[in-house]
């Protein structure tokens, strides 16, 4: 027992002494660090734009596909070439068009893709509203009318038919 | 419920079975081409055999399919026996060339798919690091571009090319085109 709480006291030592030492190593390792060349910080932002077109939902700069790597050294020599960042964009959408893109763009179709649903969902709770409103509203048109040919199919063949009925019964 | 309200309910379930057996027939895997009814990016490169330099422009005013292909691509090997037909087609054929761009490839392992399938005569540019493929817009191998003597494309094959693949999806198109270029025609 003296042993298994020895023992447990060192992990929990362990556990709270390491972040400890983690923690004051880190102002070291930052001033070690190398700042980023811009340009290689433009390739990365371009190329985690663009989409890895043979793999599922990867950027070019994620993904280690043939395809990718080459598009990504297409989009590193046209930075280093001095082309604008919305120039290689355009390049890519010019001949993949919009799938290229991560993230959809803003044009009419996917406006309508984005507003369909909404669309849709106003549509039927309009609709019911509309139902419930003449369900529980005995004054509005259509309730009324309903009203109407129940009152005319219970006076007619309905009346006679339980007439019978009635007659039927031994008293 | 009026006859306007049961005509909409009914409207919206046929559009969405209608959206949705769309959304079922269509091949995630196919990408569509923004490259349709545009002019046909620049296509230029080495030779895969030999020190030539190839150039699309050298075949203006024809009518050109651009064969993206690679010696590691299965699907080419089946497609190539329609290459070959169309090889021996353009021998007969002023209006119309065949270019190849053999991509993401060895030169060692390209020749020795040609040696085993057949050597075609036509030009081949050798595209190692993907270059031309991704100016044309390519995903995967085989995929094919027609373009026309205006050096506009108007069709892109995914896959590899059906059989007898000129006469059923070059000829028509070639056919309307002329009777559109016709003196006289609308």
């Amino acid at each position: 027992m003296r042993h298994l709480l020895q023992w447990s006291m060192c992990v929990l030592a362990l556990l709270v002494v390491t972040p400890v030492m983690a923690q004051e190593a880190e102002p070291a390792k930052q001033g070690t660090v190398k700042a980023e060349d811009p340009r290689e910080s433009l390739v990365r932002k371009i190329a985690s734009e663009l989409r890895c077109a043979v793999c599922q939902s990867q950027s070019v700069y994620d993904s280690n596909s043939g395809l990718a790597k080459d598009m990504l050294k297409v989009v590193r020599d046209k930075v280093h070439a001095g082309e604008q960042e919305d120039d290689i964009r355009r390049y890519f959408l010019e001949r993949y068009g919009d799938y290229i893109y991560m993230e959809p763009v803003m044009n009419s179709r996917n406006m309508a893709l984005w507003a369909g649903p909404f669309a849709a969902l106003l549509f039927g709770a309009f609709g019911l509203w509309f139902a419930i409103r003449n369900w529980y509203n005995p004054n509005t048109k259509s309730a009324s009318k309903a009203d109407k040919n129940s009152d005319e199919a219970t006076s007619g063949d309905m009346k006679s038919r339980i007439q019978k009925e009635l007659d039927s019964i031994d008293m | 419920m009026g006859k306007l309200w049961k005509f909409i309910l009914l409207g919206s379930i046929v559009l969405i079975l209608v959206l949705m057996g769309l959304g079922l027939g269509r091949d995630t895997k196919k990408i569509p081409t923004a490259l349709l009814e545009k002019p046909a990016p620049i296509l230029r490169g080495p030779a895969l055999a030999g020190t030539d330099t190839i150039d699309i422009a050298d075949y203006k005013g024809k009518w050109i399919l651009v064969n993206f292909w690679g010696s590691w691509c299965g699907a080419c090997v089946g497609e190539h026996p329609e290459l070959m037909r169309l090889d021996r087609l353009i021998k007969e054929r002023d209006d119309f060339a065949v270019i190849g761009v053999d991509y993401k490839d060895t030169r060692r392992g390209a020749m020795a798919f040609l040696r085993r399938h057949g050597t075609p005569s036509y030009p081949m540019v050798f595209d190692p690091d993907q270059k031309v493929a991704i100016e044309w817009g390519i995903v995967r191998a085989p995929e094919s571009y027609l373009v026309n003597p205006d050096g506009m494309i108007i069709k892109k094959e995914y896959g590899p090319l059906v059989r007898n693949w000129f006469n059923t999806v070059a000829l028509p198109l070639i056919e309307a085109y002329n009777a559109k270029k016709k003196p006289g025609a609308s």
